[in-house]
């Protein structure tokens, strides 16, 4: 099934990086390195000069901190997603909030996804999507409140847990009008989850393809990362590209990330490995 | 009228061994348009695998009685060529090329061109095919990768 995101459409084979761009002063990756807007509009251009098909703008970072109201959020991300429109038509614009004032706001805009991080946490969010004509991330988190970390989680089944929360996620989705085809499920990785569970989804992310929904996944140097490799943030590349080896092995469609260029290699590669992709030019041994 | 197209035998040509960019591109599209110059029913020279391919993929027409030869001169004119560089593939090539273009040339020894890898099989059957006296139409002449491409074509 062709893939709609907004105003663009991506057929069954394609991948696509989804590059983060935060509008934040305390992310954990950048620690506000694009917090002022022009720094923001820096990165936009670097990973659309790198490639990358989608970005993921965010105005609120994911981890427990200062709260920040409807407006802030809105005054940090609205203006910046309409000069982003403006300046670069063809680009998917996906913003990462689970507020649905903020959502209809975007859409408004010009943005194309909402990336839900927090797996539905205002029910409204969805029609937010429907009417501004967006695609819809549909994450799972467990039904923790958004920006909490995930304290003596566990499940019977994460995966099971996880594929049934995305479809319902995405049953509510298409309810309020939102096209399947327009709909993407992710485990969301560290989200309500310990490392184990990071981990298990990973290894089993093929149960979440086989549902029929795109899958995304964020793994870009998080903390099952860095607790697996005993590593700390800016030092996960490799681990990030390891689990995106194996996300990309089982069919993984979108992938949200720092490094747009490194994640692209390592993508194109196993794809080509499972027979997904062409090499891009092969002739050793051939000539 | 007879007419006759010798090719490669690119394995890269062939759809099993596709890439996103074409490496052959040039060669390719001249082995097409040579390949649809010949007749509905080709007899085939030399590698199968490769004349299948360019005949599936071409549309012909006419009775003319049609060859299409497979083959090509040395693999040794680089370093990075598949057998390497040996100083002598120049000469053979160039020889084996005039001897190709025209009946006033003389062949070169097959002996030294099976030492240089070239792919002689189909070409040793078509210098039995040809006329006395010919001349070729020349559509390709290279060496990408280290290894002597022609395509050429004959009518008589």
């Amino acid at each position: 099934m062709t893939l709609r995101l907004g105003r663009h459409t991506f057929t069954d084979d394609a991948t696509l990086m989804m590059a983060i761009v935060n509008r934040t002063p305390d992310s954990f990756y950048d620690q506000g390195a694009t917090w002022a807007e022009d720094k923001a509009f820096e990165r936009v251009a670097l990973v659309v000069e790198q490639g990358a098909e989608i970005v993921d703008i965010g105005g609120i970072k994911a981890a427990p901190g200062v709260e920040i109201s409807e407006a802030e959020e809105k005054a940090r991300v609205v203006d910046f997603v309409a000069r982003v429109r403006a300046a670069y038509p063809s680009l998917v614009i996906s913003v990462d909030t689970w507020r649905a004032s903020v959502g209809a706001a975007v859409c408004a805009a010009g943005a194309d996804v909402l990336n839900d991080a927090w797996g539905g946490a205002d029910p409204e969010l969805v029609d937010a999507a429907a009417e501004g004509g967006a695609a819809i991330i549909c994450t799972h988190t467990g039904g923790v409140t958004p920006r909490t970390r995930p304290y003596r989680i566990e499940y019977d089944d994460v995966v099971a847990a996880a594929i049934d929360d995305t479809l319902a996620y995405a049953a509510r989705a298409e309810a309020a009008g939102v096209p399947r085809e327009s709909v993407v499920i992710d485990p969301a990785h560290d989200f309500g989850k310990n490392t184990f569970h990071s981990l298990e989804l990973t290894r089993r992310l093929g149960e979440m393809v086989a549902t029929g929904y795109p899958v995304l996944v964020s793994l870009s140097n998080k903390d099952f990362v860095g607790e697996t490799l005993d590593l700390p943030v800016g030092s996960r590349l490799s681990g990030t590209l390891a689990a995106t080896a194996v996300c990309a092995l089982a069919g993984a469609r979108i992938y949200r990330v720092h490094e747009v260029v490194e994640t692209r290699q390592t993508v194109d590669m196993v794809w080509s490995i499972a027979g997904r992709r062409l090499p891009r030019r092969a002739i050793r041994g051939l000539q | 009228m007879t007419r006759v197209v010798l090719v490669p035998g690119v394995l890269a040509l062939l759809p099993a061994y596709a890439s996103l960019e074409d490496p052959v591109a040039e060669l390719r599209a001249a082995c097409l348009s040579a390949v649809s110059w010949l007749a509905r029913d080709v007899q085939v020279l030399g590698n199968p695998r490769v004349a299948a391919h360019l005949l599936d993929a071409t549309h012909r027409a006419g009775d003319e009685p049609s060859y299409l030869v497979v083959g090509n001169g040395s693999a040794t004119r680089t370093e990075k060529a598949p057998g390497h560089l040996d100083e002598r593939s120049h000469a053979f090539d160039a020889a084996l090329g005039a001897a190709l273009s025209s009946s006033d040339a003389s062949w070169p020894s097959f002996g030294l061109g099976k030492d240089l890898l070239a792919s002689l099989d189909g070409i040793d059957r078509l210098r039995e095919l040809l006329p006395p006296a010919y001349e070729s139409v020349v559509d390709y002449d290279d060496d990408p990768y280290g290894v002597q491409y022609w395509v050429m074509r004959w009518s008589w």
